[in-house]
């Protein structure tokens, strides 16, 4: 790199600071400085003339390093960063201070003390500034081709979004039929309309009249350009890396060939066999060979392999018009590369048979919503009847319990959130239809939340459906008539009942299906992720706020009831902002990253499996180096820059390329070179984000903190390292503050946690040491909070007056 | 009407209950009344019932309940228990509740007949001369007198005494 040429560019906010700030000092101070070959002072430098000046200095060669006090530092430093790469100088030689809010505002009843600290401010940003290394920008391939895992309501609708955006799609849904819970649901609230509607794909010339929607089976789904449906399959394994997952798929043998049948129900006549009826809660029977209801998708019959008699029967070979049926068909391994992925393996619902005083298991009169919505759709096993199961009569007394295992913290905690609008639907559905049928529901708290909701609940009030507010402590059978009894208090009226039915319909909570779980354990092979999974078992996502359908990992996306029990509304919105996430992601073609990264000095690394265990990333593995021995691997692609990894390395063997601890050393000495108040100095190193931005915040809103107290920022408070507090102290702290996030929000997961454990070590060392421990504290904040951080300050200074000053040489 | 007073604060009284009850807490109580409808004891009288108790306590309502019947009438059949969904361990409350009752001087008279009888002779139950006379008749041995002075120690050593004592002068 040659000889070090710092430019210092001092901006003075329209002749603002001035007023606080000895500018004329400041420069003096400055121009002193070793390397420092130009300062500069204008209003500002981030845009305009000010800009230009930096861009020529760098132009001309007159510098080689570029250090600026602006007033917006995070505005500020993208622009000036952008054209000093434009004037030819690698952009991560640059290092912006706010002089303003770090110094002039919160001190400017100090006016010359704040002006001692602007000149430790930036001292420190021009020594860290000289050990500032060249990054790269890096660049990683994308496929613009997607999997998306699960064919429901979800994963159709986000299939659908992205082959109309010209990817490449592949379909994979487990089960032999598309339409996942959603289509055994009826009707959907709050449209009350069929279940198997799904958005009618754009490239459909024929539905290019914008209809608000289309059945599946007319949408012209299986003839989208780019999409690719694979029913019956499921992932086995998953591997690669973001941009470039490999997918291993097992199609199942249909034994029917999807290109000849034409769907004419020769087959079913002829079978011999017949097997009650899962999809249809066994209130029917089919065929070995079958098509659950007629409106499915693909419209192709499959062969229950678990029953059928194949060559010792064939029947159906023999009837069959186009020779569709191939009995000998055989399972095959489909291995797909893709950019992106994206899980909609949906909800399913809570298994009722372990609640034993309910007896879903024992009395056939006791059925769940879902058993009832097959009641309920014309296709379904009853034509549309309401029956007893056990009897087959019309059932003309039936009682909903709500939150049967859900709201319940012996087996899922929380409300499952559309259970009370499922049972309010299926109550005024009957009641339409069969009006003197006779229904109570016994809720905790109804909750009818969205949009049109609540007219649900009005309307069955209207329609004399009786509530009680109450949860049946158990269902009897009364052992002469069969007929049901629901125990339960009407809390309201404290009043005992003993309500007579002759259905009693589960409203269960939704639980993360079969498919979401096994999906889970393959998603976290791939990246070891203990997170991926929230403590219900649904899918995480990154930031329930702001990033809902995105996961840790760039280019897998969770959507639907695979994250938590949802409805179809909200349902396909979630898809339509995973799949949007995932064409984003892809668009290009691919990633670029600057390689803020972590690096290893594989001469001092040995063996531990400290850093890869602590990445919240995955960006770490261990790689052989001779037979008996590893060194630990970073993946540019994988590090977000956090410096997790080196607060935990014990060997100093890792460290961040645009944070090494000489660079760091290197700040915190000049910060604390320069005192000019009667105070002991107090070094704050925060983290940049909410604890950077708490220290922002409080000079933004001029709140008051005294000028003894010096800011450093770090990436991540995880970087740090117990002996750096130590060496705080060592060149000159009396104080040392560290300012993370709060313990369960740090933006890299687990960094200000790690932080708290160090400073609780160190303030252990320090007692030992015989300095206080007082001396060294942790503060867990957030951006709103600059209140807090100003009072902290204060707080920490007054504590070490009263402390009296450090002697380190006694304590040797 | 308020409910509560300003200085038994619902949460304050929650806490107190929390601490007596090794952790466990009533605040998880949504008052869904499958307690109520599984007590055997609420069908019986509406003199308790579980869901209004935890309610009343949870309103900062301790003094209403502490000197009250209702907490003395559960009978630990541990059906609430089992099958309450948030896991309030309502019986535990009720024996918290009636240990609090019984300090601060809220003692059903039936209570503290036993508790009379049991510092004086160490027994419940009084043993008449008809008992006396009628055990060697079924073959069994004479009652042996029970270690009175024992059980007074350890009366003391938990200030049972003192409770009961002040019982005995109020009433």
């Amino acid at each position: 790199m040659g000889e070090v040429k710092v430019g210092v560019f001092l901006a003075d906010c329209g002749n603002q600071l001035p007023e606080i700030l000895d500018f004329k000092a400041l420069n003096d101070f400055t121009k002193k400085v070793s390397d420092v070959v130009l300062v500069d002072r204008s209003n500002e430098f981030w845009r305009g003339e000010g800009l230009q000046t930096i861009m020529t200095a760098v132009r001309d060669g007159t510098i080689n390093r570029v250090v600026v006090a602006e007033s917006l530092p995070k505005l500020s430093e993208v622009n000036i960063v952008q054209a000093v790469e434009e004037a030819g100088l690698n952009p991560y030689l640059v290092e912006v201070i706010d002089l303003k809010d770090h110094c002039a505002w919160p001190h400017r009843e100090t006016p010359k003390e704040a002006t001692e600290k602007a000149k430790a401010m930036l001292l420190g940003a021009i020594e860290r500034a000289k050990l500032l290394d060249p990054i790269e920008k890096l660049e990683f391939p994308v496929l613009k081709s997607a999997l998306v895992i699960g064919g429901g309501i979800a994963g159709m609708q986000a299939a659908v979004d992205l082959a109309d955006l010209g990817f490449e799609v592949h379909l994979v849904e487990k089960e032999p039929f598309l339409g996942g819970l959603a289509a055994r649901a009826s009707r959907f609230f709050p449209t009350d309309d069929c279940a198997t509607c799904i958005q009618s794909p754009a490239s459909d010339v024929k539905t290019i009249t914008h209809t608000s929607r289309k059945c599946v089976y007319r949408s012209g789904f299986s003839e989208i350009p780019n999409l690719s449906i694979l029913a019956n399959s499921k992932i086995v394994s998953l591997e690669g890396v973001p941009g470039n997952y490999k997918v291993t798929i097992e199609k199942k043998p249909r034994y029917v060939d999807e290109q000849k049948c034409v769907a004419c129900d020769l087959c079913t006549t002829v079978c011999p066999i017949e097997v009650p009826d899962e999809y249809n809660a066994k209130l029917n029977s089919r065929k070995a060979i079958y098509m659950n209801v007629p409106n499915l998708h693909p419209p192709v019959y499959v062969i229950d392999e678990s029953v059928c008699k194949f060559h010792d029967c064939a029947k159906c070979v023999e009837v069959c018009p186009t020779n569709a049926i191939d009995l000998d068909q055989k399972s095959e391994r489909i291995t797909l590369n893709v950019g992106s992925i994206i899980v909609a393996t949906g909800f399913q619902e809570f298994d009722s048979s372990i609640i034993k005083e309910y007896h879903y298991d024992d009395y056939p009169d006791v059925i769940t919503n879902l058993e009832l919505a097959r009641m309920i759709d014309g296709f379904g096993p009853t034509d549309g009847m309401i029956i007893r199961p056990s009897t087959r009569k019309p059932a003309k007394k039936i009682v909903f319990i709500q939150c049967v295992g859900s709201r319940d913290r012996r087996y899922n905690p929380y409300c499952s959130s559309i259970c009370c609008m499922i049972s309010l639907k299926h109550a005024t559905l009957i009641k339409s239809a069969y009006p003197d049928t006779d229904i109570t529901i016994c809720y905790i708290d109804i909750r009818t939340t969205g949009r049109e909701h609540e007219d649900y609940y009005e309307k069955a009030r209207e329609m004399g459906i009786k509530f009680v507010k109450g949860r049946p402590t158990e269902i009897s059978r009364d052992s002469e008539t069969g007929r049901l009894i629901v125990d339960v208090e009407d809390a309201l009226l404290r009043r005992f009942l003993e309500l007579d039915a002759d259905l009693v319909v589960l409203a269960p909570a939704m639980v993360p299906s079969e498919g979401t779980k096994e999906l889970a354990q393959i998603v976290r092979s791939l990246s070891r992720f203990e997170a991926f999974l929230d403590e219900d078992g649904f899918l995480k996502e990154y930031n329930a706020k702001l990033r809902p359908t995105e996961t840790k990992l760039r280019g897998i996306y969770i959507c639907g009831g695979a994250t938590f029990p949802k409805d179809a509304p909200t349902t396909s919105l979630h898809a339509h902002s995973a799949a949007l996430k995932a064409a984003k992601f892809m668009t290009t073609g691919k990633i670029v990253k600057d390689q803020r990264t972590a690096v290893v000095n594989e001469e001092y690394c040995g063996d531990c499996v400290f850093c890869p265990v602590t990445c919240p990333y995955g960006a770490i593995s261990l790689v052989p180096t001779t037979e008996e021995h590893f060194v630990a691997q970073v993946s540019d692609l994988m590090c977000e820059g956090c410096g997790i990894c080196v607060g935990t390395c014990p060997l100093n063997a890792i460290e961040l390329r645009h944070s090494r601890p000489t660079q760091m050393l290197a700040q915190m000495k000049a910060l604390t070179s320069v005192n000019g108040t009667s105070k002991p100095l107090v070094l704050a190193i925060c983290c940049s984000e909410c604890g950077g931005t708490v220290v922002d915040s409080s000079g933004m809103a001029m709140m008051r903190y005294p000028a003894n107290v010096r800011i450093m920022k770090v990436p991540c408070t995880g970087i740090l390292q117990v002996h750096q507090f130590l060496e705080a102290f060592e060149v000159g702290a009396q104080g040392v503050m560290v300012v993370g996030c709060k313990s369960d929000g740090c933006h890299y997961e687990v960094g200000s946690q790690k932080a708290e454990k160090k400073v609780e070590l160190a303030r252990t060392l320090l007692k030992e040491y015989g300095i206080a421990p007082e001396r060294l504290e942790m503060l867990n904040m957030v951006f709103i909070e600059g209140n807090k951080f100003a009072e902290a300050a204060q707080t920490m200074t007054e504590r070490l007056e009263k402390l009296g000053p450090l002697q380190l040489t006694e304590v040797s | 009407m308020n409910y509560g007073s300003e200085e038994k604060l619902a949460s304050t009284f929650a806490e107190e209950l929390r601490q007596r009850m090794l952790g466990e807490t009533i605040t998880l109580c949504y008052q869904c009344g499958t307690c109520a409808s599984s007590c055997p004891v609420a069908k019986i009288t509406p003199s308790f019932n579980p869901r209004e108790v935890i309610k009343l306590l949870l309103l900062g309502e301790k003094d209403e309940v502490i000197s009250g019947e209702a907490i003395w009438l559960c009978c630990s059949c541990y059906n609430c228990d089992e099958r309450c969904p948030q896991k309030v361990a309502i019986p535990l409350a009720m024996f918290a509740l009636r240990n609090i009752a019984f300090k601060e001087g809220y003692i059903p008279d039936i209570y503290s007949e036993f508790a009379s009888a049991i510092y004086d002779n160490g027994r419940i139950v009084t043993i008449s001369k008809f008992v006396e006379k009628k055990r060697p008749t079924l073959g069994l041995p004479p009652l042996q007198p029970t270690g009175v002075d024992a059980i007074r120690k350890i009366l003391s050593a938990t200030e049972f005494d003192k409770l009961q004592l002040k019982k005995e002068e109020t009433s």
